[in-house]
């Protein structure tokens, strides 16, 4: 496969499921969680060779806000600035449910037909 | 561990922030500002976490990495919202899928030469702003201003005055924030969405958190724009309010005629009634009329003045709203080192 198709792929699956893992590392922080956590704990989650680039994270946090998936707070910190935490809303939270649905039947369909061709079904 | 304020530390954060910029040059200015904001925040933080300034850039992104990322998420529609599953079974409180082609349709409205402005909303929101809102909340911080202000230079030599001046600049400050969000609203020019730090103002006292805002540039410059825009916008509301009445004038009064009804009623014998250069007779019963050519000729000319209202609207808007940005925008400590592709 060319280099640019395979980026391109990549840049997709990316996006789609950023938006999926930034709205569930939201949702299972117990306080409010300011960016640079939640670019951390997916940093040291994700699997090797995946490469997550934590700037990106920022504009996705803006575009979840202006749509109301999540809202944010400025809350003061000892080690700088106030900084600004996010909560999930309502709203993200029926949309994160029903991209955790979606999600887990694409995994079971994409392996399935994976499988066909390596063997991990 | 490496500190954020460490010199070298320091260094490597501002060239990486300076690229961003560089990447970013020709984009809107409030979104090169909030690309870099969010930049400086997350790389001094992981850099106070433990992390190596080389390994939290890295970690970061490339500068043209995240500067497309921030201009994909600010021109791409997020049709993402709706997925497949909840599209299904979603109820009146999910949003609709944006309508593509209403969208392309109005763009072509706005787009035709000359009068598209009348299908520009923000023509519309710079005369409402300009014509009423804006002359009432300059007015206000006018007032707000000179009165904080002139009570300060008047008590300082008891020194009560020092905490107005403290009380006028932070005041000023946040009118400058509320101002912007006025703006966008009415002018459509985007305002910064992170609110800049006080420069300087981390780890430190509140009387040294004080003096860092009576240093911080933009505190002055929100003071001089409450002070400064009181004038402009006697101008810009004498201007629009003026000419979008004179044009609503003369486009309602040929309807008026048209729907039957006399444009005045007078009594008396010397009543002279003039419209447009021309002298109006009244009737027998005191009533005035427009003859046809001239009732054609108002209606005409109050088009014309009404676009050009609107097109000068929107251009003291678009003017306005990137002062009001700028203010938002200005750094304490421009950064000007090379590009480094």
């Amino acid at each position: 496969m060319p280099p640019d198709i395979a980026d391109k792929l990549l840049r997709d699956l990316s996006l789609g499921t950023a938006w999926l893992v930034v709205l569930a590392a939201i949702a299972r922080a117990a306080t409010p969680i300011h960016g640079y956590e939640i670019a951390r704990q997916l940093a040291d989650e994700a699997p090797e060779g995946l490469s997550f680039k934590q700037g990106t994270l920022y504009p996705m946090l803006r575009s979840m806000e202006a749509d109301g998936l999540v809202k944010s707070t400025l809350i003061a910190s000892h080690e700088g600035p106030a900084r600004k935490c996010f909560t999930l809303t309502a709203e993200g939270r029926r949309v994160l449910n029903a991209w955790c649905e979606t999600w887990r039947s694409t995994n079971k369909w994409v392996n399935r037909v994976l499988g066909g061709i390596d063997g991990t079904r | 561990m490496e500190h954020a304020e460490s010199p070298s530390a320091d260094k490597v954060v501002r060239s990486y922030l300076a690229q961003l910029g560089l990447e970013l040059e020709g984009a809107d200015a409030a979104l090169r500002h909030d690309a870099i904001i969010d930049a400086e925040q997350h790389l001094r933080a992981a850099i106070a976490a433990g992390a190596t300034a080389e390994m939290a850039v890295a970690e970061y992104g490339t500068p043209a990495e995240i500067a497309r990322a921030y201009l994909d998420a600010e021109h791409e529609p997020r049709s993402w919202h709706i997925t497949p599953a909840t599209a299904a079974t979603s109820n009146s409180s999910a949003r609709a899928p944006v309508d593509v082609s209403a969208v392309s349709k109005h763009q072509r409205l706005r787009d035709i030469p000359i009068i598209g402005v009348w299908f520009d909303r923000r023509a519309w929101g710079a005369v409402v702003y300009f014509g009423a809102v804006g002359f009432v909340l300059s007015l206000a911080y006018f007032v707000w201003s000179v009165t904080i202000g002139s009570l300060a230079i008047g008590l300082a030599p008891i020194l009560i005055g020092v905490p107005l001046v403290v009380l006028l600049l932070g005041s000023a400050r946040a009118i400058c924030l509320f101002e912007g969000k006025v703006v966008e609203f009415f002018l459509g020019v985007r305002m910064p969405r992170r609110t800049q730090p006080v420069q300087g103002a981390d780890h430190i006292g509140f009387w040294q958190r004080i003096w860092c805002w009576l240093r911080d540039v933009r505190s002055w410059l929100s003071l001089g724009f409450l002070l400064g825009n009181f004038p402009v916008s006697v101008v810009t509301f004498a201007v629009t309010f003026t000419l979008a009445v004179t044009s609503l004038a003369l486009v309602v009064i040929p309807v008026v005629h048209l729907l039957g009804h006399p444009i005045a009623n007078v009594s008396g014998d010397d009543a002279d009634i003039m419209f447009m250069g021309t002298q109006l007779v009244p009737d027998a019963a005191g009533d005035v009329w427009l003859t046809v050519p001239l009732a054609v000729a108002s209606l005409a000319i109050g088009l014309a003045l009404a676009t050009g209202t609107l097109w000068l609207a929107r251009g003291f808007g678009w003017v306005y709203g990137h002062v009001v940005q700028a203010i938002q925008v200005a750094r304490p400590h421009p950064m000007n080192p090379p590009k480094i592709r």
